[in-house]
């Protein structure tokens, strides 16, 4: 176990004209992270995931919870926790005037490399940054400052990395391209911690992952032991008359829910269920404007933990 | 400790030096006021020679550089915080007082290329100082440089915000060089001037290099204006490695 966490809090208070609030940006999060593993957090606009992996990475105090990282108290020996650390926020970390290869080296020295040049040309090779290495940070488009923050990283061979939404902003190849890369450390035995408001980045990435939502953890597991607790198929249907259909399809299927004109139906087995559910929906003389069937995402897992999709969520927030 | 101070100074030098253009614009500006300012003072010196106005001024232009070029310097600070840089460092495992003192050192080293360029020039002009005055002015511009560096690293790392950081320094920056006779003397000035002039440590600082400028060694405002600013500088260093703790917000 390379990340024991349990009963994490803070609440934020800040001060403005309007008066002082309080946002209870975390209560109470827990989480286990094997060796080795990719670990995912998964939630919307201001879950709370930034602030979780921020208490992890010693830069914030918890105000309530403890916990164990890389075998040291984080609030104890937060200088020992750190030498177990790569950390990638949010923001990235990339500086304006320095080039990337000054960056990194910096880093690995800070870090006490043995051999700082040579970790640093290997960082810039390993993420594709050879050619970038000297221009200022400032010059680099999105993916680019990515990688290089991502190197900046990772350049000590750090035994557990945090990578706060890496992949946001990044086109779909570069995306595809780094979640290779970091499944490439699973294999060198680097334990990951990634925030993500991605579906499809928790799902094809993690071994394991919990769902947050406003600062608790509504659900955690295997992607796919979280889309089985739901169930496997969905169909969604689009009609004038949601109530009555639900009615209508409520015997074959294991729940439903409406939202404005769109049912969803939660099936075991879609592909055979679907000719009766119409069957029975033509009786009823419910007509339909579409029809879809899809295996359950780990948006509908979110949905029936919380009752709102997380397109929703994120817009709320 | 020591190897992380000397690790950031080093990094935030070669980053000051990469593009050399702004460092040396950053020494035009009090050579500038060398060659245009102490030909006005000279009218107001009576019975002056530009020698004269010039050993009058080069020690105000010196604290001058040292307070106001350090004092934006923290302004670098901000971006980082905004880019994640600082925060990254804040996660390694450098000695965190490191990443504030490189920067101050880096302020150091700075000012003394600038102050010794000045000083060439007003000896090129015809200026003439002993050698234990010009390490003692030296010193004295170092000692008021750090006070503004770490005062500087301090206010952004508390204000966070760069026009909000501008507009506390031009606040201050008016009275403080006025009050401290940068400009004109201080003997020019009406009796609630002078009054008010001690509580500036500025002025104290014009004073003695004043005096180191004459070559009165003697002088008290000598040892004042060091045990003032050493004081202040360590308050001020002491002051930007606490605010330190606010990377996270
Ligand atoms: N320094 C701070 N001061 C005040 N409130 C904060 C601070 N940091 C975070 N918050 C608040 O805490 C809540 C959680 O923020 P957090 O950044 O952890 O969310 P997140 O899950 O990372 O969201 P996102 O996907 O947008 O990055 C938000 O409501 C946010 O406004
Ligand atoms: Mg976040």
């Amino acid at each position: 176990m390379i990340i024991q966490a349990h009963g994490l809090r803070k609440t934020f208070t800040t001060r403005s004209r309007k008066g002082v609030q309080t946002v209870e940006a975390v209560r109470g999060v827990g989480l286990d992270v094997e060796k080795g593993e990719i670990f995912g957090v998964l939630g919307p606009n201001g879950a709370g995931k930034t602030t979780t992996i921020r208490m992890l990475a010693t830069l914030i105090t918890p105000d309530a919870g403890t916990a164990v990282i890389a075998g040291h108290d984080l609030l104890k020996e937060p200088a020992a926790v750190r030498r177990h650390l790569g950390y990638v926020s949010q923001a990235g970390g990339v500086e304006d005037t320095a080039s990337a290869r000054a960056q990194i080296m910096m880093a690995a020295r800070i870090h006490g490399v043995a051999d700082p040049g040579r970790a640093t040309a290997e960082a810039l090779d390993r993420f594709g940054l050879t050619e970038l290495a000297d221009r200022p940070g400032r010059t680099l488009s999105g993916g680019q400052k990515r990688r290089v923050a991502i190197a900046l990283g990772l350049v000590h061979g750090p035994p557990l990395l945090f990578l706060d939404e890496p992949t946001t902003g990044l086109d779909p190849q570069n995306r595809a391209n780094l979640w290779d890369r970091i499944r490439q450390l699973r294999e060198s035995g680097t334990s990951v911690l990634l925030s993500t408001h991605y579906l499809d980045e928790a799902d094809a990435l993690c071994d394991r992952l919990m769902i947050v939502d406003h600062g608790r953890v509504v659900a955690e597991g295997t992607p796919a032991d979280l889309k089985r607790e739901v169930s496997g198929d969905v169909i969604t249907l689009r009609t004038d008359q949601p109530g009555r259909a639900a009615e209508t399809v409520k015997a074959l299927a294991r729940e439903t829910r409406v939202d404005d004109d769109l049912l969803r139906v939660y099936v075991d087995d879609g592909e055979h269920t679907l000719p009766g559910l119409l069957r029975a929906l033509e009786e009823q003389g419910v007509s339909l404007t579409s029809i879809a069937l899809d295996r359950s995402t780990l948006d509908d897992v979110f949905l029936a933990k919380t009752g709102r999709t997380l397109r929703d969520a994120g817009a709320a927030a | 400790m020591i190897r992380h101070t000397l690790l950031f100074t080093g990094y935030e030098l070669r980053k000051q030096f990469s593009n050399p253009i702004w460092p040396l614009f950053g020494i035009m500006q009090p050579l500038l006021y060398l060659l245009m300012f102490a030909p006005l003072l000279r009218t107001m010196t009576p019975g002056g020679t530009t020698v004269d106005a010039l050993r009058m001024f080069t020690p105000a232009a010196m604290m001058m550089i040292a307070v106001f070029g350090s004092l934006f310097s923290g302004f670098g600070l901000i971006a980082e915080l905004r880019n994640g840089s600082l925060e990254r460092y804040a996660v390694s495992p450098a000695w965190r007082p490191a990443i504030v003192l490189g920067r101050v050192a880096r302020d150091m080293v700075v000012l003394v290329l600038q102050a010794v360029l000045v000083l060439v020039v007003a000896i090129v002009m015809g200026v003439r100082i002993g050698a234990l005055d010009l390490v003692l002015v030296l010193l004295l511009m170092a000692a008021t440089g750090l006070f503004a560096s770490g005062l500087s690293q301090g206010l952004a790392l508390t204000i966070r915000d760069e026009n909000g950081m501008s507009q506390t320094i031009n606040l201050f920056m008016l009275p403080l060089m006025l009050l401290g006779g940068l400009l004109v003397p201080i003997a020019f000035a009406p009796d609630w001037m002078r009054l008010l002039a001690p509580f500036n440590p500025l002025y104290h600082a014009v004073e003695a290099g004043r005096a180191l400028f004459d070559g009165r060694l003697s002088e008290p405002a000598i040892p004042i204006a060091f045990a003032v600013f050493l004081v202040l500088a360590v308050l001020s260093t002491m002051w930007s490695m606490r605010s330190l703790r606010k990377i996270a917000g």
